[in-house]
């Protein structure tokens, strides 16, 4: 896939990724309980197949707040740079505003992570993020004008789509610790909104043709 | 009708007037809460003089902002306050400048 027909397609090559891996890790561990309710066909299958308990869990607290705090970090980066070469005052106050309410969420988890004691742990899919938010800010630099708001707002929109989907389908899912459960839902609405946001000024922007 | 049932009559609509003038004397604060990226509620209804308060209990900024401009509370930080006084009847629609798509409603009678 061309970089011009997806702004950032590892960044979001990385969330879609995730989603998959861990809906398929889902899906894993549905397949005993789906047993139960097989045809007769299948039931003597039952009596083989190992405890659900047994299977490995397929994330860990530890890494779901290491991937929450590498999210916000790169979309904070994304909004520092908006905030410097953003052409309209809108998407540089939305620059603005994904500095500072990721900055409050960030707070949030880091002020979780001391509670439990817990120390992030980096895993696959926070370096793919930041690797994905790496190469969708070298991108950035090199755009201008009505060129860079266009890149950095579609991409804005895909990503917080992503991760939205990503909480949803993955993060709250597996989540083991309740504070932390309450954290990403906390923190849902932060995402849910910027999104609409994003997509205003998108659409904006498609009128305009800024 | 007998005098004494006029007199009555005056007597029980100057007391309805008064408590009418008692209720619209007290004004009193209302809270619309800032919670999850909403307005809570979308919309209220006060009377003039009355109190609005918006309390943020997320954690991050939000605003007041009336598209009239007959307010603008800038950021309310995380766990804040913002009051405003109702002065002028009307119906005022107004938002967040941070959060665009939280949108609220404030009709004063």
């Amino acid at each position: 896939m061309s970089p011009s027909r997806l702004t950032n397609p590892k960044v979001l090559g990385s969330l879609i990724a995730i989603s998959a891996f861990f809906s398929l890790a889902g899906c894993k561990k549905t397949e005993t309980p789906a047993a139960d309710t097989a045809s007769p066909a299948v039931a003597p299958a039952r009596d083989t197949t190992p405890p659900a308990a047994a299977a490995a869990p397929a994330i860990n607290d530890a890494q779901i707040a290491h991937i929450a705090v590498t999210a916000d970090a790169v979309d904070s980066a994304a909004g520092e740079l908006a905030k410097k070469k953003g052409s309209t005052k809108a998407v540089k106050s939305f620059g603005q505003t994904m500095v500072t309410d990721h900055g409050g969420v960030n707070k949030q988890a880091v002020a979780l992570v001391t509670k439990l004691n817990v120390t992030p742990e980096d895993n696959d899919t926070s370096k793919q993020l930041k690797a994905g938010g790496d190469a969708n800010l070298a991108k950035l630099e090199t755009l201008s004008g009505a060129a860079f708001d266009k890149a950095y707002i579609d991409n804005e929109v895909a990503y917080h789509q992503a991760v939205l989907d990503a909480i949803d389908k993955t993060l709250i899912p597996n989540a083991k610790n309740a504070e932390l459960k309450g954290l990403l839902e906390k923190v849902r609405p932060a995402f849910a909104a910027h999104l609409e946001h994003a997509k205003s000024i998108q659409a904006t922007q498609s009128k305009t043709g800024a | 009708m007998p005098r004494h049932a006029s007199l009555a009559a005056v007597a029980s609509l100057c007391l309805l007037g008064a408590i009418a003038a008692c209720s619209r004397a007290a004004p009193r604060a209302q809270t619309v809460k800032i919670q999850n990226f909403v307005f809570v509620p979308a919309e209220l209804t006060v009377a003039r003089g009355d109190t609005v308060v918006w309390s943020n209990t997320d954690f991050v900024p939000h605003s007041t902002t009336a598209r009239n401009s007959a307010w603008d509370s800038k950021a309310i930080e995380a766990n804040g306050n913002w009051r405003f006084v109702a002065r002028d009847a009307g119906r005022y629609d107004y938002y967040c400048v941070f959060h665009p798509n939280m949108k609220g409603t404030i009709v004063v009678r």
